[in-house]
C-alpha cells in the first residue's frame, strides 16, 4: 500500500502496535495528520488548532484500523454535510493515492515538477491537493490554474467584470464572475408577521413579561413590557428561464440566488419555491435545499432535462398553477420571473396565467437580461405580455446590476 | 427510566455497537466512532440529517445503554434561557415574603436571602443535567436548529464548560460531564462556535441491511419475507431515480409504521393496491402521496422480486 512516507495507517493495525514502534513513528503520525489538517483548510474546510489536537486524541482512542481512523477524524474535523464528501476524498488521496503522495512531496522540493492530475475530482479537493509552489517554470495548463491567475487582478480589471455583460465573458471569466456573484448580498424585503417577541416598538402588552418584572419588585407592577411583531423576509417564488438563449444567466443567477438567500446570509430562513422552465417546468427547490451552492447547481442541471432548448412559458406557468399553486402563492409571495421574454408559446395562454400569477401573488417582478441594450423595447410577444403584467422590471446582466438589485426590488415594492 | 446502577461506558466501538444493538438500536460502525469518541472525550455530539432517521432515538438508546436517564430539551423558535436553564419560583417567593411581613420579620435583607435559596429554585433541564448526580445524565438538544441565534450563543458557554452562572447563588458546574446529543434537522445552517465545541456526525438513511435488522427488530409480529418486502421497497423509494418525485422521502420511522400497520392490516405480500391504500404513513404531504401512483408502485416492487 502506498502512502505518504511515514504515514501509518494501516488496515488491522492497532494502536498497541505502533506505540511498541517507539516515539518516532508515532511523531510521523502526528505530522500526517497536521499535513492533512492543512489540506483541508485549503479545501475550505474549517479546521483549527484546537481540533487538530482532538484529533490526535480521537486517534489514539479508536486505534489504527483504517475505517475507524477514518470515522474519527470525520467526527472530529468535519462540521458542515458538504463538506463530507471532500473529506473522504482526500481522505483517500492523502493516505492511499500514490500520485498524491508525490505531489505532497513535491510541496517540500520547489524545484520538483508535477503532472497535471488525472482523477476526477471534485474541484475543491483538487485544488488543495495542487502543490503549494508549483514549479515556475511548469505551464499553467489546467483550467484552474488559469482561474487563480485571474484571481490576482488589478482594481481596474474587478471594475471592467463589474459591467461586463455575463454573455460575452470567456470561459474562465465566467467561473470567477459566478464566484464573484456568490458573494453578492440580497437584502431581502421584510414584513411584520403574525408571531410577536418582546420588544419597545410593540403595541400589545407581554403580560408574562410583566409578572417576571413585577416579581422582581416586590409584587408592584412598574413597567409593562410590550409584544412587537417578529419581521420576516418575503416568502419568495423564482421563475427561471432556462431556454437557450437564457442558458448563461440562468447558471449564473441561479447560483447568486441561492447563495443570497441561504439561511447563513439573511439571518433568518428564508421560504424559497424555485422552478426552472423551458419547454416544461422543473421543480428547484429540493436542489435549493443543498446548502454547498456547487452541488446545489450539480444537482439542478441534473433535475432539467431540458435545459438550453425552447421557450414555453404560458404552458409552464399552467404547470405551476395547476400543481403546486396552493403551496407557492400567497398574498406576500415575492415572484421573481427571470427571463428574456423570447416565448415560443401561444400569447394569449401567457397573459392568462401571467393574470393569475399577478393577482394571487404578492408582486411580480421582472428580471430581464435583455435590458443591456440601450433602447430596449419589449415588442416580442412574449416581452409584451411580461411588460404589461409585471409590477416592475430590472436589470440582471451584469455584477453592478445585481449589486443594486436589493435596492431595485425595494424601489419597486414601495410603488 | 431511572436507574440505581448506572452501566459502565463500552470499552470499545465494537461493544457500544453490540450495546446499542441490545436495546433494539442499530448503528453503523461510523455512527458508533463518533458516539464512542463523544463518549470518551466527553464532548458533545452534533447529529444532523433528515427527519426520521433517528437522531433522538439514538439519545434515548443511549440512555438504556448507559442506564442514565435522559434530559430532554426540545428547541424552537423564541425558546429562552429561563424556559431551558432556570428560573425563579416567583409565586412561591412572594409567598414567602409576604409570610414574613405577616409574621412581623423586621430584617428585609435576611427575607431578601431567604427567597434567593435552592428551594425556590425550578431547575428546568439544563441545569438538571448539570446537577444529575454521578454518572451523570443522558441530555437530549432537540432539533437546536429550531431555536434563535441568541439562545445558540448562550449554549456556548454551557457545551464548552459545562457549567452556568446564576447570579444568586454562583457558578454551578456540572457534577459529572453529561452524555449531550444535539440534533439538528437542517432548517438553518448552526453557528460555527457551536458546531467546534461539537464532535459531528450527518446520520444518513439507512442501507439495505440495517434497514431490515431495524424493521425487524422493532415490529416483531412482521414475517421475514414482508420485513424484506418493506425494507426494499423504502429503500427504492429514496433512491434515484424515485426520489426526486417526492418531497420528502420517508424515514425509518415512516418503514417502522408502515411494516406495523401492514401486520395490522395482515397483510402477507405488498401489492400495488396496498402501497397505495396505505400511502398516507409513508407521505405526510398529500402532493408526495399523490405521486405515488398505481404504476410506480407497481415498478418499485418489481425489481425488489428480481434481486431477492
Amino acid at each position: 500500500m502506498s502512502m505518504p512516507e511515514g504515514a501509518a495507517v494501516a488496515e488491522g493495525k492497532t494502536i498497541s502496535s505502533i506505540s511498541q514502534l517507539g516515539d518516532a513513528r508515532t511523531g510521523k503520525l502526528a505530522d500526517n495528520l497536521s499535513g492533512f489538517g492543512r489540506t483541508l483548510r485549503r479545501a475550505g474546510v474549517r479546521v483549527d488548532a484546537a481540533r487538530m489536537a482532538l484529533a490526535q486524541q480521537a486517534v489514539m482512542l479508536v486505534g489504527l484500523q483504517r475505517g475507524d481512523f477514518c470515522a474519527a477524524l470525520e467526527a472530529v474535523l468535519v462540521s458542515r454535510e458538504q463538506d463530507r464528501m471532500v473529506f473522504r476524498e482526500l481522505f483517500d488521496a492523502y493516505f492511499r493515492n500514490p500520485n498524491v503522495a508525490q505531489k505532497l512531496l513535491a510541496q517540500m522540493l520547489p524545484s520538483a515538477e508535477s503532472k497535471a492530475e488525472p482523477a476526477k475530482r471534485r474541484p475543491r479537493v483538487s485544488e488543495a491537493l495542487a502543490p503549494v509552489r508549483a514549479a515556475r517554470n511548469a505551464p499553467p495548463a489546467r483550467e484552474e490554474d488559469k482561474i487563480e491567475f485571474d484571481a490576482a487582478m488589478t482594481a481596474s480589471d474587478l471594475q471592467r467584470l463589474r459591467q461586463a455583460d455575463f454573455n460575452q465573458l470567456s470561459a474562465s471569466e465566467y467561473i470567477l464572475v459566478e464566484r464573484l456573484a456568490r458573494e453578492v448580498p440580497l437584502p431581502l424585503p421584510r414584513y411584520a408577521a403574525r408571531r410577536t417577541r418582546p420588544g419597545v416598538r410593540g403595541n400589545r402588552p407581554h403580560w408574562p413579561g410583566a409578572m417576571h418584572h413585577a416579581a422582581r419588585n416586590g409584587g408592584e407592577v412598574l413597567h409593562i413590557p410590550l409584544l412587537q411583531r417578529r419581521r420576516q423576509p418575503l416568502p419568495l417564488l423564482v421563475l427561471v428561464d432556462v431556454s437557450g438563449s437564457m442558458e448563461r444567466y440562468a447558471r449564473l443567477l441561479l447560483a447568486f440566488l441561492h447563495a443570497a438567500t441561504a439561511p447563513r446570509h439573511t439571518g433568518t430562513a428564508v421560504r424559497r419555491d424555485v422552478f426552472a422552465f423551458g419547454t416544461g417546468l422543473t421543480d428547484l427547490t429540493p436542489a435549493f435545499r443543498l446548502a454547498d451552492t456547487d452541488a446545489m447547481l450539480e444537482a439542478a442541471s441534473h433535475a432539467i432535462a431540458d435545459f438550453a432548448g425552447g421557450t414555453r412559458m404560458g404552458d409552464s406557468l399552467a404547470q405551476l398553477r395547476l400543481a403546486h399553486a396552493r403551496r407557492l402563492v400567497g398574498r406576500r409571495t415575492l415572484v421573481l420571473l427571470i427571463s428574456d421574454g423570447l416565448d415560443t408559446g401561444a400569447p394569449e395562454v401567457l397573459a392568462q396565467e401571467l393574470g393569475w400569477l399577478r393577482r394571487h401573488g404578492g408582486r411580480l417582478l421582472w428580471l430581464n437580461p435583455l435590458l443591456r441594450f440601450e433602447g430596449y423595447l419589449p415588442t416580442a410577444r412574449g416581452a409584451t405580455q411580461l411588460h404589461r403584467q409585471a409590477h416592475g422590471m430590472l436589470a440582471v446582466h451584469n455584477l453592478g446590476h445585481l449589486q443594486d438589485l436589493a435596492a431595485g426590488l425595494a424601489s419597486v415594492l414601495r410603488q | 427510566m431511572n436507574s440505581s446502577i448506572a452501566a459502565p461506558v463500552p470499552v470499545s466501538i465494537d461493544a457500544l455497537v453490540l450495546a446499542l444493538q441490545n436495546v433494539g438500536y442499530f448503528a453503523d460502525r461510523r455512527l458508533a466512532t463518533a458516539v464512542f469518541l463523544a463518549l470518551k472525550l466527553q464532548r458533545p455530539l452534533l447529529l444532523e440529517g433528515e427527519p426520521g432517521v433517528g437522531k433522538t432515538a439514538l439519545a434515548k438508546a443511549l440512555g438504556e445503554v448507559l442506564s442514565r436517564s435522559l434530559i430532554r430539551l426540545q428547541c424552537y423558535d423564541g425558546l429562552e434561557q429561563r424556559e431551558a436553564l432556570y428560573e425563579w419560583n416567583y409565586a412561591a417567593q412572594l409567598l414567602h415574603m409576604r409570610a414574613a411581613e405577616g409574621q412581623g420579620s423586621a430584617d428585609m435583607a435576611q427575607v431578601e436571602r431567604e427567597v434567593y435559596q435552592d428551594r425556590f429554585l425550578i431547575r428546568r433541564p439544563l441545569l438538571q443535567a448539570l446537577q444529575a448526580p454521578a454518572p451523570g445524565a443522558v441530555l437530549l438538544i432537540d432539533e437546536v436548529d429550531r431555536a434563535d441565534e441568541p439562545f445558540e450563543a448562550f449554549l456556548l458557554e454551557y457545551l464548552g464548560e459545562y457549567q452556568v452562572s446564576i447570579p444568586e447563588i454562583g457558578t454551578v458546574c456540572a457534577t459529572a460531564t453529561p452524555v449531550t446529543i444535539l440534533t439538528s434537522n437542517r432548517t438553518r445552517d448552526l453557528h460555527d462556535a457551536v458546531k467546534r465545541r461539537c464532535l459531528y456526525h450527518w446520520l444518513d438513511y439507512p442501507e439495505r441491511e440495517r434497514e431490515l435488522a431495524i424493521v425487524r427488530a422493532q415490529v416483531p409480529g412482521a414475517s421475514a419475507a414482508l420485513a424484506t418486502q418493506v425494507a426494499d421497497f423504502v429503500g427504492r423509494l429514496r433512491s434515484q431515480p424515485f426520489a426526486n418525485a417526492f418531497q420528502r422521502a420517508p424515514g425509518i420511522a415512516e418503514s417502522v409504521e408502515w411494516a406495523k400497520a401492514l401486520v395490522a392490516l395482515d397483510t402477507i405480500v405488498v401489492d400495488p393496491e396496498v402501497v397505495s391504500d396505505t400511502a398516507g404513513i409513508l407521505f405526510k404531504q398529500r402532493e408526495d402521496v399523490a405521486a405515488l401512483t398505481r404504476d410506480m408502485a407497481e415498478q418499485l416492487l418489481q425489481p425488489a422480486d428480481v434481486d431477492a
